[in-house]
């Protein structure tokens, strides 16, 4: 699998097509909103979305984690979807969970969708600090440099008359905001006000993901 | 039965009114009096302006006067529009009205307010006109049965609109369901002239069937546009002839001029408005218009305030307006059917010819536009091809069922059958069909604790609906007509119409285009609002609307080969029309009407195949994309292709030499899995397919997102549930539907079944007269939208990084 090589706050990361982050000096792997089990949660509301989704993502992830042989696995908030979705995590899965732990450390932060919610065999936290760089899902007021998730970024791109929406990573100076690493999940515009109200408008570094690469306009 | 002698209708209560207006009645409605009256389902088959709708009500209105004072529903009035139910309503006022009957009637269609339609719930009127989807509504209230116990009948008008699409299926079910409320029920159909009749009548006629049909003897005065201009190679916008169009508004009082696209309407409209010195009053009407300014256009047409209507088929239904004097119709008429509803809409008058004059906008359109001409003298109408019931509008019915009380499925079923559309409906199918609402039928059980309806531990076969909540989410989803996003514009307050999401994307600030005949400056886009200004500039887009391209129907396309093939006829054309025959005859080849004719040719460092078909745009759109691969598998490195209804020409950069062993029935079964697989026409059904099923919840205007992420896509969920579940029934549902609607895949596999023994070969060196028209259309790469987006990112980072090395270098 090819990568995008994106140098933020003057280190050297890795941005690859499956929407996961790497970060070569530390040999730390992140990913973000992963949404566990959106549809059995949409089930509740009788949106029978195809319950597949779980299944899905953890294969993602494991193959990544199986390829990077990562230290640290950091997750940028919103593993699950919400509280019906420890329901669609199998036995089974515990096991695989459990399994990928003993070699790599997850570190899993708070997302607004999963600060309620525990999982045994593992720890949440608020925010995480590396050095100056900090983990968050939605970015706060620091001096540090941020790495986050929460708004699923999509780019509009505009070329000969063709419109396309592509996910992507983006980033600013000091802000830098992963995709959604989900398979049910959506996307907002990075144009739209919720994100330049954090992002700005200007000097933004934009790397959408097509489907074996991920580009730089 | 000898009509002449006893005319029951004499002693018919509106018989009077009748006599005072000094109309007679029609043999049709003597006859469909007796039959009705002695027990039969009826469809009526008669051209507009032979009482059609009066029709209809003669036996309602003699049996509601015989019975007196009857309280309740008596009568069901089914239209295919909204506003064409309002006129009914006008219709069946007058005599009402004037004989002072005591029959009570009101419209219901979703228009209606939610107090009148309590109110009718309450105290229902003696007849009811209202939409396939109302009905279908009516039915989902739980005290359905009730309100139509004593429904006498159930008048379908239009019938001919309904019969081939997934609307069918939904009244067709839902017929059903008053037939076991009501088992008296009797059906009347009313219809445009059909060639296969008695496909309408095994679809809607269940007791002593019968056929009422009532021709007429007089034929339109139809005409080619005689043009001194030179007809364009290509193209569809009909440029050349304004002037000549603009001179024969000047002659007739009214004129309505009937384009094939909202695009057409457009730059129709605006181009007549640029040479439009006598100030000839001249409106536009098409889909996309804001209701009020439809209502408008339809108003000053019924009273005579306009010269000139440009319009789309959105006035092809409706209103008599019987002061039009002349159709004007521009581009391919693509049917006979269509041409000749549309030819009808001037001079109601059944006595007096219809006028109508045809365009043609390029020159494969003029042959088509001759051989309509011929077939309507011949009076070759097309046929409408019934198909089979769609799985989704099954879902949707079991949901509405469910919502109406608790239900067995076994008696489900047998109802359903009845219906002509799902008459084969497998059981296993309808049971998946039953899990889908339950759970969405996944074969993963997850959501046993979610179930939207639920078996009675008692018996197995009774089901209920968990929740009463769930009857608002089946309220909201109700219908089959799914439109694309859409987007409301706003003039200052005022709202001009809907304009396709997916247009305004590629719209920036200061963009100017045309929309309601005007030419408008997009500002910005807010919720949902796209907000314009006028503007004066020159330069203007026109909205593109995706859909709604029809298809030239075999019969006519029948119609064109045997007319090409008659060159005794040519020297009767206009003189450029027959240079070009004659060329090509002497160059090429003029395929006779049972051969295809296949030529090759090199031009510009690649190989070209064309190949005429004259299969309609969607079939061949299909031969194209099996042939390209077909041609990848032969390594002649194929680039590309284009279709248009006649023909499809592929680009290669080796020559196709083996085109015969390509081309035959083996290419449909080998590559169309491939095909379906590759482009997003599934996809995009399947979107269709998961709101009409209730997989998903339509997006309705007002509650758009709300700004927070999209929920989720469909195209997400197809893209899961294909890897996961291919089998599931909502994927087969879009399969099917592709096969039955988009690839006219029937049509196809029987010229494919045939062709290999039929093929003509022209290997040539240079291009064909015959071919220019659609080498003139190559303008697009055909490629699948994911290669597309890996594409344009590629392309726009190659440009940027050349960019960035000339930066560098300075």
């Amino acid at each position: 699998m090819f990568y995008q090589l994106i140098n933020f706050g003057n280190e050297e990361f890795h941005a690859y097509p499956d929407k996961s982050l790497y970060w070569k000096r530390l040999n730390t792997l992140i990913v973000s909103d992963l949404h566990i089990g959106k549809s059995i949660s949409y089930a509740k509301n009788k949106q029978f979305l195809p319950p597949y989704d779980t299944k899905e993502i953890l294969n993602k992830i494991f193959v990544s984690l199986d390829k990077i042989k990562p230290s640290n696995l950091i997750i940028v908030g919103d593993l699950l979807h919400d509280v019906f979705s420890t329901l669609s995590l199998k036995d089974q899965d515990h096991k695989n969970l459990s399994q990928y732990m003993k070699n790599t450390d997850f570190i899993w932060i708070k997302g607004n969708h999963d600060e309620n919610i525990q999982i045994e065999g593992f720890k949440n936290l608020t925010n995480y600090k590396i050095d100056k760089f900090l983990f968050t899902h939605i970015p706060i007021k620091t001096s540090l440099f941020q790495i986050c998730g929460h708004y699923h970024p999509k780019v509009k791109i505009s070329h000969r008359g063709k419109t396309i929406f592509k996910t992507c990573f983006v980033h600013n100076e000091k802000i830098f905001i992963l995709p959604s690493f989900g398979i049910l999940t959506g996307g907002l515009d990075i144009h739209s006000k919720q994100i330049s109200d954090v992002l700005g408008k200007n000097n933004l570094s934009i790397y959408p993901v097509g489907q074996d690469k991920v580009y730089k306009l | 039965m000898n009509i002449n002698k006893s005319n029951p209708l004499l002693l018919h209560p509106l018989n009077k009114w009748m006599k005072k207006k000094n109309w007679s009645w029609f043999p049709h409605q003597i006859e469909t009096f007796h039959y009705v009256r002695t027990g039969s389902d009826v469809v009526v088959f008669a051209p507009t302006g032979a009482g059609k709708t009066l029709t209809g009500f003669i036996n309602p209105i003699d049996d509601l006067i015989k019975l007196k004072k009857f309280k309740g529903l008596h009568t069901l009035y089914i239209s295919p529009l909204k506003s064409l139910a309002n006129d009914i309503v006008r219709n069946l006022e007058k005599p009402i009205k004037e004989l002072d009957l005591n029959i009570s009637f009101q419209v219901r269609t979703g228009d209606t307010t939610p107090y009148k339609k309590q109110k009718q719930k309450q105290k229902p009127p003696n007849i009811l006109i209202t939409t396939p989807e109302s009905l279908a509504l009516l039915n989902s209230y739980e005290n359905a049965k009730e309100f139509f116990n004593n429904l006498k009948y159930i008048i379908i008008d239009e019938i001919h609109t309904f019969l081939d699409n997934k609307r069918a299926d939904l009244l067709s079910l839902n017929i059903e369901r008053l037939q076991t409320f009501s088992p008296n029920l009797q059906r009347i159909g009313l219809s445009a002239t059909l060639k296969n009749k008695q496909d309408a009548k095994k679809w809607l006629c269940r007791k002593k069937p019968k056929i009422i049909s009532y021709e007429n003897s007089v034929l339109p005065k139809i005409k080619i546009l005689e043009s001194k201009e030179r007809i364009p190679w290509s193209g569809h916008m009909a440029t050349y002839s304004i002037n000549e169009i603009y001179k024969e508004i000047m002659k007739s009082k009214l004129t309505i001029i009937f384009v094939n696209t909202r695009a057409q309407a457009e730059y129709m409209f605006k181009n007549l408005w640029l040479i439009n010195k006598k100030k000839l009053k001249i409106a536009v009407h098409h889909g996309s218009l804001e209701k009020n300014l439809r209502l408008k256009v339809e108003n000053n047409l019924s009273k005579g305030l306009v010269d000139c209507v440009v319009a789309t088929s959105s006035l092809e239904l409706g209103l008599d307006y019987g002061d039009v004097e002349k159709i004007i119709q521009v581009g391919a008429p693509k049917g006979i059917n269509r041409l000749l509803q549309r030819v009808g809409r001037s001079n109601h008058n059944l006595n007096t010819p219809s006028k109508a004059i045809l365009v043609p906008t390029n020159r494969f359109e003029f042959i088509e536009a001759k051989a309509a001409i011929e077939e309507i003298k011949k009076n070759n109408l097309d046929k409408i091809d019934l198909k089979e019931g769609s799985f989704d509008v099954v879902a949707q019915h079991i949901f509405a069922t469910a919502c109406a009380g608790q239900f067995n499925i076994n008696d489900l079923y047998k109802e359903i059958i009845k219906a002509y559309p799902y008459k084969k409906l497998k059981l296993n199918d309808f049971k998946q069909l039953i899990n889908l609402i339950q759970d969405g039928g996944y074969v993963l059980k997850n959501y046993d604790q979610f179930k939207r309806i639920f078996q009675l531990r008692e018996n197995k076969n009774i089901y209920k609906l968990v929740n009463k909540r769930e009857t608002r989410k089946y309220r909201m989803n109700v219908g089959t007509i799914i439109e694309n996003p859409m987007l409301k514009i706003k003039l200052g307050t005022k709202t001009l119409g809907n304009i396709e999401e997916v247009f305004i994307q590629n719209l920036s600030q200061g963009d100017s285009f045309i929309f309601a005949g005007q030419v408008l400056e997009f500002q910005s886009m807010k919720n949902n609002l796209v907000q314009v200004k006028r503007s004066k500039s020159l330069i203007s887009k026109i909205p593109s609307y995706s859909g709604g391209r029809m298809p030239l129907s075999t019969n006519l396309a029948n119609s064109v080969r045997a007319l090409l093939a008659k060159s005794n006829m040519w020297d009767l054309y206009p003189e450029q029309i027959t240079q070009w025959l004659k060329r090509q005859k002497y160059i090429s080849k003029i395929p006779k009407k049972d051969e295809y004719l296949v030529e090759q040719f090199p031009r510009k460092k690649n190989f070209y195949t064309v190949i005429y078909t004259f299969a309609g745009w969607h079939a061949n759109q299909t031969l194209g994309f099996l042939l390209l691969r077909g041609f990848k598998g032969f390594n002649y490195k194929p680039l590309g292709f284009v279709a248009n209804d006649y023909a499809i020409v592929l680009w290669s950069l080796k020559e196709a030499k083996e085109i015969k062993t390509i081309l035959n029935l083996g290419l449909l079964d080998k590559h169309l899995d491939n095909y379906l697989e590759e482009t997003s026409i599934v996809k995009r059904l399947f979107r269709d397919n998961a709101i009409i099923s209730c997989l998903i919840e339509r997006r309705l205007p007002g509650m758009e997102k709300t700004g927070k992420q999209v929920l989720f896509s469909s195209d997400l969920i197809y893209t899961v549930l294909k890897k996961n579940e291919p089998d599931h029934i909502l994927l087969k549902s879009s399969y099917e539907d592709a096969k039955k609607n988009m690839i006219d895949y029937d049509r196809l596999r029987e010229i494919l079944k045939k062709i290999d023994k039929k093929i003509i070969l022209k290997k040539l060196t240079s291009i064909s007269p015959l071919a220019v028209p659609i080498i003139l259309e190559i303008n697009r790469e055909n490629l699948s939208k994911k290669e597309i987006d890996e594409y344009i990112l590629e392309d726009l980072e190659n440009e940027i990084l050349k960019e960035a090395n000339v930066l560098s270098i300075n």
